[in-house]
């Protein structure tokens, strides 16, 4: 009997895996069908009182709709910068590969609340990019930036960035060098060349960082609560207030159950769409 | 003035030499084969044709006009990559347009054209598949097609069959010679297969360490190479190092070797390929103008329509080749190895 038949190694990864994972999400799932009672106290139920609540409130669709609308944003912007950078690290053979890489993905190393700190001081009314533009006399008054969607957006797209660069890489696979070369030998300048072989070709690529970022996206809580400074609402943040503020767990388990299937939802079409595409 | 011209290329990557200092012609429908070993910058001369790899020093023209700074989309060359290099998000036929659409044919003359591509190389049923559904013969054919089909002013190969089974390859071989000659395209490719390179060309230029060491017609570079680099490059060869035989004259094992009479000083070798030797019996009597050597049969090997047998002597071993079918000598018979004067080879060993 080999070791490959019996997977040894990775039973104390499946263990841990089944303990803070599996069986809280079990339990997440057990408690959205629980009701609230009046005092604000769990009642042990099965009913679907609070999804008829959660589904009924227009606040919901709200939230929903600022969820994705936030997620596409900075998904976007966040591949915009993401792709060209991956297509330099793909292709350099600059002996500094290792290292621009490194610099590329080190946000990731970054506590996301230190990088947020970092935008405060960028952001802020004093911050470098309003200082910037009225030394520039481009403004009179500050540029609001922060504790609004555009804070939140532009913060989340930095955090999203190193993940996106990363999945980019990964999925660059049938980019060859020699496709390119082919297609400008037969005629096509290097715009051309990248609109009809590299772009249809990291169509892949794209689409699989794209799906990545979007989750990523819609289950961040610090970005849109710190940088958002209280006035933007989104799912995460909405599922905290109803955990901590309103100590309502049967209806914060169904809005993370909601959400859930919301990005399993958009990641299995994306993986769907990056697989055909890549056939 | 000739077609294409290459004046004096050269190309390094960082330290290292790629191409130190390439100057060649070529004529308009001539086939001109760059053959040497990897890394002799052969590939890169013909990226540099293609302008996908600029030189930093030499001149490149085609027909009277400077192309060495001209952007490789307009060019005109026709490059058929050794993967081949079929774009596979397209269909076969896609594939073949794609030149003529990036030059603006209308849609009917792409259509006629690509099919008539198509059909030149035997693949007129093919056009909807996708390239992964094709054999690699298949494959290279579509290769050529694409880059024939823009009438290009000079078809580019580079390793385009290394990628192909023995019996494909000799089959692709005469193919694309047969229609380089019917299209007389001017062409340039380079191989490290001395054979594919004598079958395939008019001429041949062998290139070693970033320089061409000899241009020639087949039969040239082959009865009469230039330096002992092509004579060990181009067919094989056996290397018998010379001593002098105090008159002038060198000696290989003990032998004078006679009708060279006059040789610079310094030590040489002789070089003999083992096609051109012939095994006679120990007692017959050899003309004393005939070159010799002397020696015992160590072994006899069977390769088919030929065999080689290995003479060991007191300064060495030679392999003499002959036609199978006639008896061979048994191992440890006494032996004389003789071959004709015109046909010994003699290289400063400096030179190296």
């Amino acid at each position: 009997m080999t070791s490959a038949r019996w997977p040894l190694l990775a039973i104390p990864a499946a263990l841990l895996l089944a303990v803070i994972y599996v069986w809280p999400s079990l339990d997440l799932f057990r408690t959205a069908f629980n009701e609230t009672g009046a005092t604000g106290a769990m009642i042990e139920a099965f009913s679907l009182k609070v999804w008829r609540d959660l589904l009924a409130d227009p606040f919901t669709y709200e939230l929903t709709v600022n969820s994705l609308w936030l997620s596409v944003t900075a998904t976007s912007i966040a591949l915009c910068v993401a792709y060209p950078i991956a297509l330099f690290l793909f292709r350099t053979d600059t002996r500094f590969r290792g290292l621009l890489a490194v610099m590329a993905i080190m946000p990731m190393l970054v506590s996301g609340v230190v990088r947020i700190f970092g935008w405060l001081t960028i952001l802020g009314d004093q911050g470098m990019v309003n200082s910037a533009a009225r030394w520039l006399g481009l403004i009179s008054t500050p540029m609001r930036l922060l504790f609004n969607w555009t804070g939140v957006t532009i913060g989340l797209a930095e955090s999203i960035l190193p993940y996106m660069i990363l999945a980019l890489l990964a999925g660059f696979g049938r980019l060859d060098r020699a496709l390119e070369e082919a297609a400008r030998s037969l005629g096509a300048s290097p715009l051309r060349t990248f609109v009809r072989v590299t772009l249809p070709l990291s169509l892949p690529a794209i689409v699989l960082a794209a799906g990545l970022g979007f989750v990523l996206s819609m289950s961040a809580y610090i970005t849109p609560k710190l940088l958002g400074g209280g006035r933007v609402f989104v799912l995460a943040t909405e599922i905290f207030e109803q955990a901590t503020t309103n100590a309502n767990w049967p209806m914060a388990s169904a809005m993370a159950l909601y959400t859930l299937v919301l990005m399993l939802a958009f990641l299995g079409l994306s993986s769907v769409l990056s697989r055909r595409l890549a056939q | 003035m000739a077609y294409l011209e290459l004046t004096g290329l050269e190309k390094r990557y960082r330290d290292a030499v790629a191409v130190a200092d390439v100057t060649l012609a070529v004529e308009k429908g001539e086939s001109v084969a760059l053959l040497g070993p990897s890394g002799c910058g052969k590939t890169t001369t013909l990226r540099m044709l293609a302008g996908l790899a600029a030189p930093d020093r030499g001149r490149i023209a085609v027909d009277g006009t400077d192309i060495t700074d001209l952007p490789a989309h307009r060019r005109n060359m026709g490059y058929v990559f050794q993967s081949y290099a079929l774009f596979p998000h397209m269909s076969v036929a896609r594939n073949v347009t794609f030149g003529l659409e990036e030059r603006g044919v209308a849609a009917k003359e792409r259509a006629a054209r690509a099919a008539d591509a198509l059909e030149m190389v035997r693949l007129k049923e093919l056009g909807h598949r996708r390239p992964r559904e094709l054999s690699g013969g298949q494959q290279q054919r579509v290769a050529l097609a694409r880059a024939l089909v823009i009438r290009p002013s000079v078809l580019l190969l580079d390793e385009s069959l290394s990628n192909l089974d023995a019996k494909l390859r000799q089959t692709m071989r005469r193919e694309i010679r047969d229609l380089q000659r019917t299209l007389a395209i001017t062409t340039l490719f380079v191989t490290h297969d001395q054979v594919e390179a004598l079958a395939m060309c008019d001429r041949i230029a062998v290139m070693n360490h970033g320089r061409i060491e000899q241009v020639g017609t087949p039969a040239d570079v082959y009865e009469r190479p230039a330096t002992r680099f092509v004579a060990g490059f181009v067919g094989s060869v056996n290397v018998l190092p010379a001593t002098r035989d105090g008159q002038g004259g060198l000696a290989v094992w003990g032998m004078p070797i006679p009708g060279i009479a006059s040789f610079a000083q310094g030590d040489a070798d002789v070089f003999v390929r083992p096609q051109r030797m012939r095994l006679v019996a120990a007692s017959e009597n050899v003309a004393p103008d005939v070159p010799r050597l002397k020696g015992k049969v160590a072994q006899s090997i069977f390769i088919g329509d030929q065999v080689e047998t290995v003479v060991s002597g007191e300064g060495g071993q030679v392999t003499v080749q002959s036609l199978s079918g006639a008896p061979t000598p048994q191992a440890g018979t006494e032996v004389q190895v003789v071959w004709k004067v015109e046909d010994t080879l003699i290289f400063s060993r400096e030179a190296s």
